[in-house]
């Protein structure tokens, strides 16, 4: 068995050398597919059912959360849980899932030498789930947990990001975390599961996504399997850009912790399906590309003044981007974000580091980007590319973005889209879209009305530094430790932390 | 003059049966040291294009051997970013931007890792880059202090778990001479005293960022002609240091230990057991038996992790900890209680469950299904270049040589319950565990 582990790996490599992949979106069939067929022994599944938090009831919030770990991480009705894993132990495989507002997706992978079986559990976990109550108490534990422990009192940054998508999508398909709500969570039952299931895991909204060295008939295989899903109808609702209301509104959660993590952000009309989708890529990659010190933004805070350990912005939602270098595939959606993360300061430079957001991105979109930081942030994007598809599983994620998205999906593409593109285009994308009179900004610290005091009154927030600093950077600090943040008093709000995800 | 000793390891991919069987790394690979003492590994791929660098540091916080010395492996992973004789880190950074890379760095105990992904027409240009910041950085006392806040901020951001501060008094406690008493971040008080440590910085670069530490790893679209050429190039003059750390051993330890933490925030109470336990080796038993023992004894599909977390639902987590470290480390246990009045329910019966495998043998079926699993999930990540290099980071940290991945695995195979049984024996007592709990207490104001 082993040896032929290691001739496969063999193949997979030569496989890639030949650029043997291809994809296909299945037309023969009901049944979407988008196939990436290789000679890899390894080979890739992503299950993507077009449903997720966005269709929650209301008062049932978390219901498409649990039904997806229902079926990641409970048994089916021939075989309980314990026996999926034990049955998964000796292949090191297992089924991950992840709940978006429009995207639900089952992934894993598996040697070739093991596809039948894991196959098997596979299709079972999915067509034929036991939806047992002890693995519902469990997973609906686990999921109240996560929101009232891991992300409620154990992670400032990631709590301040996840609250700014609540407050950006307030009143709105999006508005809660796509785990639920910690109320609705509590009163979800399994017929509330077995319905959601029901109506939503449908062959209208499954597509199938397969990459690696599977037989060429396992496809039709996997088809005939799938097709046991209920017909339904394609989710097709329309979600309407948000509604929100004028000026800036800050909310500061309350809670007791040793630094201030800031998060802000607006939606914006873009999507990767729109034409000024590669120009504001490009700003935001200018901007604050995710985990680099290759970005404006990081280098003003973080390395000239040493504010903190990283500040990134995006055009996209983002989430999860504490443990992640590239963006997660399956968050597709119709509506979307600009966003600042700026990682925790200490708190006597909240203020400062606040203000310093403001004024770099106040002056993004009054003086638009040069020449030079235009050429060599394509440079890089037009590069890039081979950087975030090198794995097989990452290159069958963004296909099935792309196929949701309506564009081609290649490298090629985005290189080709980015050759086209001019500074005139992107600093008018960025006159366009890169609004100020919106943004909503969250802020986790301890001393909440101190920070919410300082802020409305628009006191001065000097910083002193450990080191002598250029002149330019003094300079700018005198400008920056008064720069005025326009907001009105009353949408200035303090929240406990304990109501956070309510 | 630099001559260079080129040693031609070209692992078979068809071999003989046993061979088959033992060998788990599967890609063929050169071995090149330079007179300095610099090593090079080639690792020819055939993904396309890219090509991923990995520079292993042989430094990381085991080797801060001073007082009030905790965190300098990892600042130095920072400066590391400040620019050099020749690049300023702006320039530095516009190299890494056009050539569209993936860079950044790692720090744990032991190793110190840089790296870079990027397109192979580039490769010339970042070596030369990458040389010039290991023989000759050079960073002003203010870009210094300014660092050091910025690993304060990575402080600060990780503050927040409450598993940290587990983690950091779990090693304070296990350990009273050998530097793994700290952890890689370093402790807040020494964080905060870094920026008064600009001369120590320079002693600790001077001491580690030496040939005789360090190996690059090369993968991906790549030939060892080009690589060793760039390598002599760019790294042959890099003088070799002559310092060698004095590491204190741990004495035995003879009583067993503990520590409770009280947390101010909310959360669910955490209990880590852990035992001392093997140093790595590649031809010794003693780790590997253990290695193969943890996912038995608490693995997910364990019969404590089944009873624990999903039939009684005790436990929202349950996981073993058991890295590969040069000098002997801590095998342990981390739970999370999802109510805490059960905390000595679960205290006893993991302290069961690692005393339940003192006594038994593991079923042999058991451990072949074991077995399985860690070769299949090693294939299962090797899924790119970069990939294929950071697989082999940590062990080329421990030997410098990706040959030690297949010794290991070949002893996995050698592994017969009745060792496992002998392992536990030999680690799995009183005297050699250290607990620690952390558990919600309101702040008193």
């Amino acid at each position: 068995m082993f040896g032929r582990l290691l001739r496969g790996l063999k193949l997979a490599t030569t496989c890639l050398m030949l650029l043997c992949v291809f994809t296909t979106a299945g037309a023969q069939s009901k049944i979407a597919t988008v196939l990436q067929h290789g000679t890899s022994p390894l080979v890739t599944f992503r299950i993507l059912f077009m449903t997720g938090s966005a269709f929650d009831p209301v008062g049932k919030e978390g219901v498409a959360a649990l039904t997806a770990s229902m079926l990641a991480q409970g048994g089916t009705r021939t075989l309980n849980y314990q026996q999926i894993v034990e049955a998964m132990y000796p292949m090191a495989a297992s089924v991950e899932w992840q709940v978006d507002k429009e995207m639900t997706v089952f992934s894993g992978t598996t040697h070739v030498e093991n596809l039948d079986r894991y196959y098997g559990l596979l299709k079972d976990m999915l067509l034929d789930p036991g939806f047992r109550s002890e693995d519902f108490t469990r997973v609906r534990d686990d999921a109240a947990n996560f929101l009232k422990v891991s992300l409620r009192q154990g992670n400032d940054e990631e709590l301040g990001k996840e609250y700014l998508y609540n407050i950006i999508y307030a009143g709105h398909a999006y508005a809660h975390h796509s785990m639920g709500k910690i109320g609705s969570l509590e009163r979800l039952t399994l017929g509330d599961v077995r319905e959601f299931y029901r109506n939503h895991y449908t062959k209208a909204n499954l597509v199938i996504g397969l990459a690696g060295g599977y037989p060429e008939s396992f496809v039709q295989k996997v088809q005939a399997d799938f097709v046991k899903f209920p017909e339904g109808t394609a989710n097709k609702k329309r979600f309407d850009f948000p509604k929100l209301s004028a000026g800036t509104h800050v909310q500061i959660i309350n809670r007791d912790t040793r630094s201030t993590a800031i998060s802000l952000g607006f939606p914006i009309e873009v999507t990767r399906a729109s034409e000024e989708w590669p120009a504001l890529a490009l700003v935001a990659s200018y901007f604050g590309q995710h985990r680099s010190s290759n970005s404006y933004l990081y280098q003003r805070l973080r390395e000239a003044r040493g504010l903190n350990y990283g500040d990134y912005a995006y055009v996209e939602y983002f989430p999860r981007g504490m443990f992640r270098m590239t963006p997660d595939p399956s968050l597709g959606r119709q509506q979307q974000i600009f966003q600042i993360w700026i990682r925790p300061v200490e708190p006597e430079n909240g203020l400062f580091t606040l203000r310093a957001a403001f004024y770099e991105y106040d002056k993004l979109v009054r003086d638009g980007i040069s020449r030079e930081a235009f050429e060599t942030t394509r440079e890089f994007l037009m590069k890039y590319g081979n950087i975030l598809t090198q794995t097989q599983v990452a290159q069958l994620g963004y296909s099935l973005d792309s196929r949701y998205y309506g564009i081609p999906d290649s490298n090629a593409y985005m290189r080709d889209q980015l050759s086209k593109l001019t500074l005139e285009e992107v600093n008018r994308a960025i006159r366009r879209y890169l609004r100020t009179d919106r943004m909503r900004i969250v802020v986790v610290t301890k001393d909440a009305e101190g920070f919410r005091n300082a802020l409305v009154k628009n006191l001065p927030s000097p910083i002193t530094y450990n080191s002598p600093k250029p002149k330019e950077i003094m300079d700018e600090d005198t400008v920056i430790q008064v720069y005025r943040i326009n907001v009105k008093a009353e949408d200035v709000v303090v929240v406990p932390v304990e109501r956070v995800f309510e | 003059m630099i001559i260079t000793v080129a040693v031609l390891l070209c692992l078979p991919i068809v071999t003989t049966a046993q061979q088959k069987e033992t060998q788990l790394f599967p890609y063929k690979y050169t071995m090149d040291d330079l007179e300095n003492g610099l090593r090079l590994v080639t690792v020819p791929t055939d993904y396309p294009n890219m090509v991923a660098l990995y520079i292993v540091v042989q430094a990381g916080s085991r080797n801060e051997v001073e007082p009030g010395k905790s965190g300098y492996a990892h600042l130095f992973e920072h400066l590391m970013f400040r620019g050099s004789e020749n690049y300023t880190s702006e320039q530095a950074d516009t190299i890494l931007k056009r050539a569209g890379a993936e860079s950044n760095a790692s720090t744990n105990a032991d190793r110190t890792t840089y790296y870079e992904t990027f397109s192979k027409e580039d490769l010339d240009a970042v070596m030369k880059l990458e040389a010039d910041r290991f023989q000759r950085l050079k960073y002003p006392e203010s870009a210094y202090k300014t660092e050091s806040l910025a690993v304060l901020g990575e402080y600060n951001k990780d503050s927040a778990d409450p598993t940290s501060k587990l983690d950091e008094v779990l090693h304070a406690t296990a350990f009273k001479k050998h530097t793994y008493a700290h952890t890689t971040i370093g402790f807040l008080e020494d964080i905060k005293d870094m920026p008064n440590q600009y001369n120590y910085s320079h002693q600790f670069y001077n001491r580690f960022y030496r040939p005789e530490y360090t190996t690059i790893i090369l993968a991906g679209d790549v030939t060892r002609e080009r690589t060793l050429e760039l390598t002599q190039k760019y790294f042959g003059e890099w003088k070799r240091g002559n310092y060698v750390p004095d590491i204190p051993a741990e004495p035995p330890q003879t009583e067993p230990r503990s520590a409770n933490l009280s947390w101010p925030a909310p959360t669910l109470p955490w209990l880590a057991i852990a035992f001392r336990g093997p140093a790595y080796s590649d031809e010794k038993k003693d780790k590997a038996a253990l290695d193969l023992l943890a996912p038995v004894a608490f693995g997910s599909n364990s019969e404590l992790y089944q009873r624990l977390v999903l039939k009684e639902q005790k436990l929202d987590t349950l996981y073993s900890s058991f890295g590969n470290h040069p000098n002997p480390e801590l095998f342990t246990v981390f739970a999370r209680v999802k109510d805490p009045k059960d905390m000595d329910y679960v205290r006893e019966e993991i302290l069961a469950t690692f005393k339940r495998f003192t006594d038994e043998t593991v079923d042999l079926e058991k451990l072949d299904a074991t077995r399985s699993r860690i070769r299949y999930a090693f294939a299962l990540r090797m899924n790119s270049s970069a990939a294929i290099a950071n697989g082999l980071a940590p062990y080329i940290g421990l030997r410098r040589t990706p040959d030690t991945v297949n010794k290991l695995f070949a002893l996995y195979l050698q592994v017969t319950p009745e060792d496992i049984r002998a392992m536990a024996n030999q680690y799995f007592t009183e005297n050699n565990r250290t607990i620690v709990t952390l558990t919600y207490e309101r702040a008193k104001n």
